[in-house]
C-alpha cells in the first residue's frame, strides 16, 4: 500500500551541516531556524547534526537574553 | 591567568542620546573598577528590542572585549545588575579577539567619529487610564488604588432585618 506521509521538506541549512558559525548576534540567519512563533525548529528541519543543534539552540537563547529575539512569536 | 571575554550590554538611550563617549565610559569604567583590561569596545548597534526591559523599547548595544581574571566576575555582576543605565548584559569567555574588531572600535575613537542619536520613540512606557472623547474615564479604567464600593456585612444585616420588619 502506498504510503499517505507527506514528503519531508528538504532541511534549511542544506545537505549536510559543515561546522556552522552560529552566533547569537546573527539575528538574520538565527531567524531562518524560528517558526513564526519564535520557537526553535526541530532537528529534522534545520538539517543539524547533533552538535550544530546545540550550537543553534545555545545561540538563540542568547539573543533571546539580549532581547534580539522574541521569546515567543 | 587572564581569560578574554566578550560583553554586550544593552545601555539606556536616555544616557546615549546626552552623550555615547559618557554611556561607554558606564561599561568601561565598570570593567575597570574589577581589574578587567579593556582590549576593545564599540558601538554596536541601536535597535528595538524584542520585548521590553524596564519599560524601555529600543536600546543601544555596547560591545566590548576585555581580559580579566576569573575573581573580579561575580563583583562585576553585581554592579551590573545595580546600575540602572544597563539594562541587560551578556559575557562570554571568547578564544580571541576577532578580526577586524580592533580596526572597527579604533574608527569609532576617531575625532570625527558621531554616534547616530537614538530615535525619540524609546519613552518608557506609563500606565494611562483610557478616556472617552467626552474626557470622562471609561467605567473599565478605574485607578487601581481605589476600591469600589462593597457594600459592608453591617448594612447587609440592616437590610435583612428592614425586609423582616416587612
Amino acid at each position: 500500500m502506498a504510503s499517505m506521509r507527506r514528503p519531508a521538506a528538504p532541511p534549511i541549512s542544506g545537505k549536510f551541516c559543515d561546522d556552522p558559525v552560529l552566533d547569537y548576534k546573527d539575528t538574520d540567519n538565527l531567524r531562518r531556524f524560528l517558526t513564526a512563533h519564535g520557537q526553535i525548529l526541530s532537528r529534522k528541519r534545520t538539517g543539524y547534526c547533533t552538535q550544530c543543534q546545540k550550537q543553534l539552540k545555545q545561540a538563540v537563547k542568547r539573543a533571546r537574553h539580549l532581547s534580539l529575539l522574541p521569546f515567543v512569536g | 591567568m587572564t581569560t578574554v571575554y566578550e560583553g554586550m550590554f544593552l545601555l539606556d538611550n536616555q544616557v546615549v542620546r546626552e552623550d555615547w563617549k559618557k554611556a561607554k565610559s558606564i561599561v568601561t569604567d565598570a570593567l575597570e573598577k574589577h581589574g578587567a583590561k579593556v582590549v576593545c569596545a564599540r558601538r554596536w548597534d541601536e535597535r528595538k528590542l524584542a520585548y521590553p526591559i524596564r519599560r524601555r523599547r529600543r536600546a543601544t548595544f555596547c560591545l566590548a572585549y576585555y581580559e580579566m581574571g576569573s575573581e573580579g566576575i561575580t563583583a562585576l555582576r553585581r554592579d551590573l545588575e545595580l546600575n540602572e543605565n544597563v539594562l541587560r548584559y551578556l559575557m562570554l569567555a571568547r578564544e580571541g579577539l576577532p578580526e577586524g574588531e580592533r580596526e572597527l572600535a579604533a574608527a569609532e575613537d576617531a575625532a570625527d567619529f558621531n554616534a547616530p542619536t537614538p530615535p525619540a520613540d524609546d519613552a518608557p512606557e506609563t500606565h494611562t487610564p483610557r478616556r472617552r472623547e467626552d474626557g470622562e474615564p471609561e467605567a473599565g479604567a478605574d485607578e487601581m488604588g481605589e476600591a469600589k464600593a462593597v457594600p459592608r456585612d453591617a448594612d447587609l444585616e440592616e437590610a435583612d432585618a428592614s425586609g423582616k420588619d416587612e
